[in-house]
């Protein structure tokens, strides 16, 4: 009796350990800010919970990968950014500025992103050909399908940021 | 009648308002190659002024900021090793070293985040820092500013800049960062190439040539891809990597800053302009000589999780873990970061002390 309530209290303890580890290695695993409707951050489980579609992309090895993740769409849907119908007019001068953990950056226009404006589809994946991302490269990474240079499929991906063109 | 009194009184108002407001400091443009590019932003609440400059060139220079009135930004920040002191790690005014290798001051305009992790935003922020360390200059900026106010030479200095004699430590912070803006090295004889002033000789040609280039072995090119990281001829790019250093990193670097598990190990880029006068080499100054940086990357990259996917066994033109550089292109590859040195600026009169050969 004695032993088992002891396991019971230390599977309880290291229970809570691993998801206070969990909550601690991984808070956030992405943030969506500037011209939104509310700062958005996003957890790895609720990236993993949204609807998956699949994205081709010829990698740096020269093969073609099919990766799994989510349209950016979708994700700047989460944070209230204007897509789809609300993308005209003065929103057509809007892009979004990928960062990622190393610092890399890089840019599209709202629009390039946008399935009332290309049938392309960037997703932020999180799996390659079935399995997980290799080490450096995951926990997510941004596919750009039918790019000749992969350079805008970068590794990483942190924080995306809506903001105006304003010159 | 009473309308005339009206505005006369108001024209009175007006003049002695203007009489009375200090005089405003004067905007300074800032000279810089256009390859440089513009991608930096000046704060609004501080900008640039010759005053300004002027003022925070004094208090680079100024021991009183520290609590034992002798060390200044400029004891770890000298002019002539292209702001770095030397030393594999520096002494602060309490004796004890600093955890990390002393940062070179060149062409911060263009840094966004400071420090070997980049854990700082802005150069006003990042001033504060060593000011108040207690293991760098360790005195709070209220004890300055009081030691600076009954000073007779300070108070007019920041009255001309900043139109207040009334000294505060945000002022001190303010004015220092307005002179490390104007720290631009962009007169190296790399620099005189790209203007076309100068014509390299063949082994600084094929330096240049391996650092830009990402080898590709099946079409026979060589290269050194430095540029990856190091990015074009500002030779800076704000990007964290982890360059294999360590298989199992001493210092936390980014992670620390994160909390992230995939940024141990990673660190800033540095500059490497001025870079054949910054040694001992990286965040702690383990490298004295750039042939041992060189060696580094052609033979000695340590694997580890967090290793940089570009470093890593298989990377385009890495052969295993190994650049793959003959003798002759490590020499060449060398002769280009020499070229780096810019002599102007490490001699320029504006970045120097002021307080030498004058009495204080
Ligand atoms: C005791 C030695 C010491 C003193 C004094 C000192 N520094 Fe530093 N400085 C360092 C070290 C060491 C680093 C790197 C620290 C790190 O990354 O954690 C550094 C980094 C910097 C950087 C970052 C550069 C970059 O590219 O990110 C700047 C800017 C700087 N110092 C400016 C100053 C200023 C301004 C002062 C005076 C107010 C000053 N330092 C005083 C040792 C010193
Ligand atoms: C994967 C990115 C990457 C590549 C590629 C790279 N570097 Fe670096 N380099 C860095 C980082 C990050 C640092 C700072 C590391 C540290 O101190 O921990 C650094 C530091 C240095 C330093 C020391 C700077 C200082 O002030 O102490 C030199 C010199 C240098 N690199 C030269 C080179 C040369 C030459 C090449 C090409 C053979 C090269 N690097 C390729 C990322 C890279």
């Amino acid at each position: 009796m004695k032993t088992r309530l002891f396991f019971l209290l230390l599977s309880t303890c290291l229970l809570t350990k691993a998801a206070w580890t969990q909550n601690k290695d991984n808070p956030v695993a992405l943030a969506i800010n500037g011209e939104v409707k509310a700062p958005t951050k996003i957890t790895a489980a609720e990236i993993l919970g949204m609807k998956q579609t699949p994205a081709m992309l010829k990698d740096r090895d020269g093969k073609e990968h099919t990766y799994t993740g989510v349209p950016i769409q979708d994700l700047l849907n989460k944070a209230g950014v204007t897509t789809g119908k609300q993308l005209h007019g003065e929103n057509l001068a809007k892009y979004l500025l990928v960062k990622c953990a190393d610092g890399y950056e890089v840019v599209f226009s709202l629009a390039e992103l946008d399935n009332e404006f290309t049938d392309r589809q960037v997703i932020l994946a999180h799996q390659v050909d079935g399995g997980p991302l290799p080490s450096g490269k995951g926990p997510f990474r941004l596919v750009v399908p039918g790019e000749k240079r992969p350079a805008r499929s970068c590794f990483q991906v942190v924080e995306m940021v809506v903001r105006f063109a304003k010159d | 009648m009473k309308r005339i009194k009206v505005i006369g009184t108001m024209v009175t108002l007006v003049c002695l308002a203007a009489w009375v407001e200090q005089p405003v400091a004067t905007p300074m443009q800032l000279q810089y190659p256009s390859y440089f590019g513009n991608r930096f932003d000046m704060p609004a609440n501080n900008p640039l002024t010759e005053e300004g400059v002027f003022l925070g060139r004094h208090l680079f220079y100024e021991p009183r900021l520290s609590a034992n009135g002798r060390i200044s930004c400029a004891s770890c920040h000298q002019q002539e090793k292209a702001f770095t002191d030397g030393l594999r790690f520096s002494l602060g005014v309490d004796g004890t070293s600093t955890p990390r290798n002393a940062m070179s001051l060149a062409n911060l305009l263009w840094v966004r985040n400071f420090f070997w992790d980049g854990r700082t935003k802005g150069l006003e922020a990042q001033a504060s820092i060593p000011l108040t360390d207690p293991h760098e200059m360790g005195q709070s900026p209220e004890r300055s500013a009081q030691l600076l106010q009954r000073t007779k030479v300070y108070p007019p200095l920041f009255a001309k800049a900043f139109g207040t004699p009334v000294i505060t430590g945000d002022l001190i912070v303010k004015a220092i960062a307005q002179f490390e803006r104007t720290l631009i090295s962009s007169n190296s004889k790399y620099d005189q190439y790209l203007r076309g002033e100068y014509q390299p000789g063949p082994s600084e040609l094929n330096g240049i040539q391996l650092f830009f280039t990402n080898p590709n072995r099946e079409k026979g090119i060589r290269g050194a891809a430095c540029g990856h990281c190091h990015g074009g001829p500002k030779t800076f790019l704000e990007l964290y990597h982890n360059n294999g250093l360590d298989s199992v990193p001493q210092d936390a670097g980014r992670a620390a800053i994160t909390g992230q598990s995939f940024d141990a190990g990673r660190f800033r880029v540095a500059t490497l302009r001025n870079i054949a006068l910054t040694a001992p080499y990286m965040h702690d100054g383990r490298f004295d000589k750039l042939d041992a940086v060189i060696d580094h990357y052609n033979e000695h990259i340590h694997s580890s999780s967090t290793l940089s996917v570009f470093l890593q066994q298989g990377a385009e033109g890495m052969r295993g873990n190994q650049l793959g550089l003959s003798a002759a292109e490590k020499k060449d590859l060398l002769a280009f970061l020499q070229m780096l040195t810019d002599s102007t600026f490490i001699s320029d009169q504006r970045f120097s002390d002021p307080f030498k050969n004058q009495s204080k």
